[in-house]
């Protein structure tokens, strides 16, 4: 059976620089993936292949049996792939709620043609979801950066993904804030209703380049080291990788 | 039904002193020629409905979609060109060549966006530049038993008899023409997305097609809609004036569009109709007086002042001083109030912290 | 026939060279586009003719009828200083709405125009003696010397500029603000004071341009819009912030244009046509001009 979702020899060359070099792994369903690597090992750059941003050089991306390689990123949204971005990109003139009900406008929402009456409601429930409800009608670019984060997440859960990638949705949030957060992706992960806003439990992969605050959450890592896929498995293997140890310059890898 | 909208004059606009001026204008509008029957009031104020709707379709696509566009030149003459073709070639009436020539300009916009989708900010708005001028030097181009050469196409139908049916025809368009747009555009709106994708265009397309917005669909839509309503307007004015010329390809015609909407305040529709309404009568008005010669100077050098010290805009920066958003429950409120009409919070906090 | 074609491309290139590198330059550092950028150019060409003329107008008003070079040296003093005033009272005000500033520099154009118009009674003008007399023989073909001052002027000057931002102080601090103001002024660069700078070359080659050009072409107070499109074609088809972009750019247009007028006279008028007809083609298999830097390479 084929996987669930899977990238085949993923390559992505910025003019001489590989940024990522023939990149395979699979996820599953019902599984939450750790990305990690140090800075500049190009794990944005392949996640924005992933969600259509970018064209991969060469490779093959697999979801739910189709080939969604070079697909349009809204398509992709359409077949259930959603992603945040590192950098923020909120709508900043608009209210807090607007961005999240721009998510619930795409048509993965619409087709069931129920839109008219419960965006603004499932807008809501969303932020509510991350936790900043009392925000909503203030506009985004008032949100502080940790807001902003939480707010790429609601965007992206507002399109009922089942495949939810997060780049670093710990930076810049303090711990307590980064507890919160982790806390709500186990939560979305169990699936179910949350009010209005529907959850397909969706299987994730989460970025970071710390593995301390991914530990508890994650099924399974990926390391990725200069575009390369250098160790997979369980976490508490691969930080006893030697690769891995090596690619964090041979300092102590930062579990702790 | 009639208690409903007196229910809803009373509490949704009476409060609101934007929205007390709006309704104002188009009272105001729809009396002034019972007041005055002078020829050229009536006539100015029919042009300034015509252009009008020419500005709110270019803040509907550069301002609100921010497909910022130079050129916006190209579908007010394609709609003049296209209904004066119809006219001279198969003699049909206005009430058939302005809808139809604002078809035909809505195809022009569906066509020049198709290289602009690949194309960003000022890219983008240096591409649309070239249409207009380029399709005016092909109109010059051709035999002028065609296309009316320099000239343009001469002897048109007017849109009425009289000068008045003109003017009520020219108003009804604007009217109606603007509520579409405003509609369109209304990010709020519950029933219509365009409004509210439109902005998470503006603001960043990327991370819209990441949200799932297929972008190109609706930025194609807007050229659409921009095109459509600048040729309704360019239709208008070719029949209005009787003559189809290459003025309305002109590079003039496309930054008329853009200084008459910035000074009222772009993204804004509101904005548009007064930017439209104080300088293009301010520079006739000024025609035959001692300053005659001097009237596009005065014009250019107030909106250079106005904007120095207003530069989201003149109609923005205005609303702003009267009206009040609270900030419980965000409802307008009449900037003089010390609480909100609705929920009872105090609006002078809020205030104070905007003066700083 | 392949003589002139060049020899007109050359002229009509440096002259293109020296306007849209002062507006790509500008744009590249300030993010401006400089909508004003040609009506400093008619500015100018109005300033020397003012200068060196002696009789302006049929109602016997005498010009100062100065000689040739205080007048140019006086025209383009006063004209930059007109561009710094111009950027420090107006754009530099502005600077954060894009928008406004678009407007403002369309407003200062019709402004510069009407005042143009109502000071010169609106005629086209032209200087009759060019700066120098007569001309040599090139490959059978006479050339003015003026149209040789004129490319030799702008070689001079384009080599110029390029020494500045690459080897002086002023240059890197002009480069580093072009980079990313925000680190340029963590560095210690005054990002205000550079962009008055850039401001200042910007309209200093218009207004050399505009000098150069006035023996050469009629000029009008209206004359600036089609000047300006041309120029920003140019622009774009070089990619905009890249000197060297326009540089090529410039030559490019003035030779589809010169291909036009020399091979079907007949659609003599439609050469501006052409030229935007080669943009656009340049435009939509490039979207970021020939030398444009595409920031982030996203799928568009
Ligand atoms: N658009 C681009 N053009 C050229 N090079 C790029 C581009 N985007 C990324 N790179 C390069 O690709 C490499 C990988 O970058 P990437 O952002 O994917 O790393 P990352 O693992 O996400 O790092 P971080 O932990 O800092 O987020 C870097 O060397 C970067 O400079
Ligand atoms: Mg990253």
């Amino acid at each position: 059976m084929a996987a669930f979702f899977e990238a085949e020899t993923l390559t992505k060359r910025f003019g001489g620089l590989t940024a990522v070099d023939n990149v395979s792994f699979t996820i599953e369903r019902d599984e939450i993936v750790g990305l990690i690597g140090p800075n500049g090992s190009g794990k944005t750059t392949m996640v924005r292949c992933i969600m259509g941003i970018l064209n991969p050089t060469s490779g093959k991306i697999r979801f739910k049996g189709q080939d969604i390689t070079g697909w349009r990123p809204w398509k992709i949204v359409q077949a259930g792939l959603a992603g945040t971005f590192q950098v923020v990109k909120p709508f900043r003139h608009l209210p807090v709620i607007a961005n999240v009900m721009v998510g619930c406008l795409c048509p993965r929402i619409t087709r069931r043609g129920e839109w008219v009456k419960s965006t603004p409601v499932k807008a809501r429930d969303a932020l509510e979801f991350v936790g900043i409800m009392d925000r909503a009608l203030e506009p985004a670019s008032n949100l502080s950066h940790g807001d902003l984060k939480r707010l790429e997440v609601a965007r992206a859960i507002s399109t009922e993904p089942e495949l939810l990638i997060l780049d670093e949705p710990f930076g810049g949030l303090n711990p307590a804030e980064t507890d919160l957060v982790a806390k709500s992706m186990a939560r979305l992960h169990k699936g179910g209703r949350f009010g209005r806003l529907h959850s397909e439990g969706p299987a994730m992969l989460i970025i970071e380049h710390k593995l301390s605050d991914l530990m508890k959450i994650v099924d399974r890592v990926i390391v990725l080291n200069h575009g390369k896929l250098i160790a997979w498995g369980p976490p508490e293997e691969v930080v006893r990788d030697p690769a891995v140890i090596e690619a964090y310059t041979g300092k102590e890898v930062p579990i702790a | 039904m009639f208690r409903r909208l007196l229910g809803n004059f009373r509490w949704g606009v009476l409060p609101v002193p934007g929205r007390v001026i709006a309704v104002a204008f188009f009272v105001i509008i729809f009396v002034l020629p019972l007041i005055t029957d002078d020829r050229s009031t009536l006539h100015m104020i029919t042009l300034a409905s015509i252009f009008t709707i020419f500005a709110v379709s270019w803040d509907v696509l550069s301002g609100y979609t921010g497909q910022v566009n130079f050129g916006h030149a190209l579908f007010f003459g394609v709609g003049a060109y296209s209904s004066g073709l119809l006219y001279r070639f198969l003699g049909w009436d206005p009430a058939v060549t302005v809808p139809l020539g604002a078809l035909i300009a809505a195809l022009a916009g569906v066509v020049t966006c198709l290289p602009a989708l690949r194309l960003r900010g000022p890219y983008l708005s240096l591409l649309t530049l070239a249409f207009p001028l380029l399709l005016a030097e092909i109109v010059r181009a051709i035999p002028p038993e065609i296309a009316g050469g320099y000239v343009g196409i001469t002897g048109l139908p007017r849109l009425a008899a009289t000068p008045m049916g003109r003017y009520y025809l020219c108003a009804v368009v604007m009217l109606v023409a603007v509520l579409v747009m405003w509609k369109l555009t209304d990010a709020g709106s519950k029933y219509v997305r365009t409004g509210l994708l439109f902005h998470a265009i503006r603001e960043d397309e990327i991370a819209a097609r990441a949200t799932g917005i297929n972008t190109i669909r609706y930025k194609v839509l807007a050229f659409a809609i921009g095109g459509f309503f600048g040729g309704i307007a360019g239709a208008l004015y070719a029949h209005l004036l009787t003559v189809a010329g290459p003025g309305t390809l002109g590079i003039m015609m496309s930054f008329q569009a853009i200084i008459w909407v910035i000074f009222g305040g772009i993204v804004s529709i509101y904005g548009s109709v007064v930017g439209v309404f104080t300088l293009y009568p301010l520079v006739e008005l000024l025609r035959g007086t001692p300053v005659h010669d001097y009237r596009f100077l005065i014009m250019a050098s107030m909106v250079i002042v106005i904007l120095l010290f207003m530069p989201e805009g003149i109609a923005v920066r205005i609303r702003h001083k009267i009206e009040r958003q609270c900030p419980r429950c965000k409802l307008t409120n009449f900037a003089l109030r010390s609480e909100c009409r609705a929920c009872g919070a105090a609006l002078r906090h809020v205030a104070d912290k905007q003066a700083t | 026939m392949i003589v002139p074609i060049l020899i007109r491309t050359l002229t009509r290139g440096a002259v293109y060279a020296l306007l849209a590198s002062g507006m790509t330059l500008l744009f590249g550092v300030a993010h401006i586009v400089n909508l004003a950028h040609t009506a400093f150019f008619m500015l100018a060409s109005f300033g020397v003719f003012y200068f060196t003329s002696t009789r302006i107008s049929q109602v016997a008003f005498d010009g100062p009828g100065w000689p040739v070079l205080p007048s140019i040296i006086v025209t383009i003093v006063a004209v930059t200083g007109l561009g710094l005033l111009v950027y420090r009272f107006l754009l530099d005000r502005v600077r954060q709405h894009a928008q406004v500033v678009l407007l403002i520099t369309i407003a200062l154009a019709m402004v510069f125009q009407e005042i143009m118009d109502f000071s010169f009674e609106g005629h086209s003008r032209r200087i009759r003696e060019p700066f120098i007399q007569g001309g040599v023989e090139i490959l059978g073909e006479t050339v003015s010397y003026q149209r040789l001052l004129v490319v030799g002027v702008v070689i001079a000057v384009m080599i110029g500029l390029w020494l500045l931002l690459s080897k002086t102080k002023l240059g890197i601090a002009i480069r580093a603000t072009a980079n990313d103001p925000e680190i340029a002024n963590l560095m210690g660069i005054s990002v205000s004071r550079t962009l008055l700078i850039t401001m200042g070359i910007g309209t200093g080659l218009a207004a050399l341009a505009g000098v150069l050009t006035a023996p050469l072409w009629v000029f009008h107070p209206h004359v600036w819009m089609q000047p300006l499109t041309m120029v920003l074609a140019i622009v774009v088809l070089g990619g905009l912030g890249s000197i060297k972009g326009s540089v090529i750019g410039a030559f490019i247009i003035a030779l589809v244009e010169n291909l036009v007028i020399f091979l079907i006279p007949q659609y003599g008028y439609m050469r501006m046509a052409f030229a935007l007809l080669v943009m656009i083609v340049v435009l939509s298999v490039r979207p970021g001009g020939l030398f444009g830097t595409i920031f982030e390479e996203e799928r568009l």
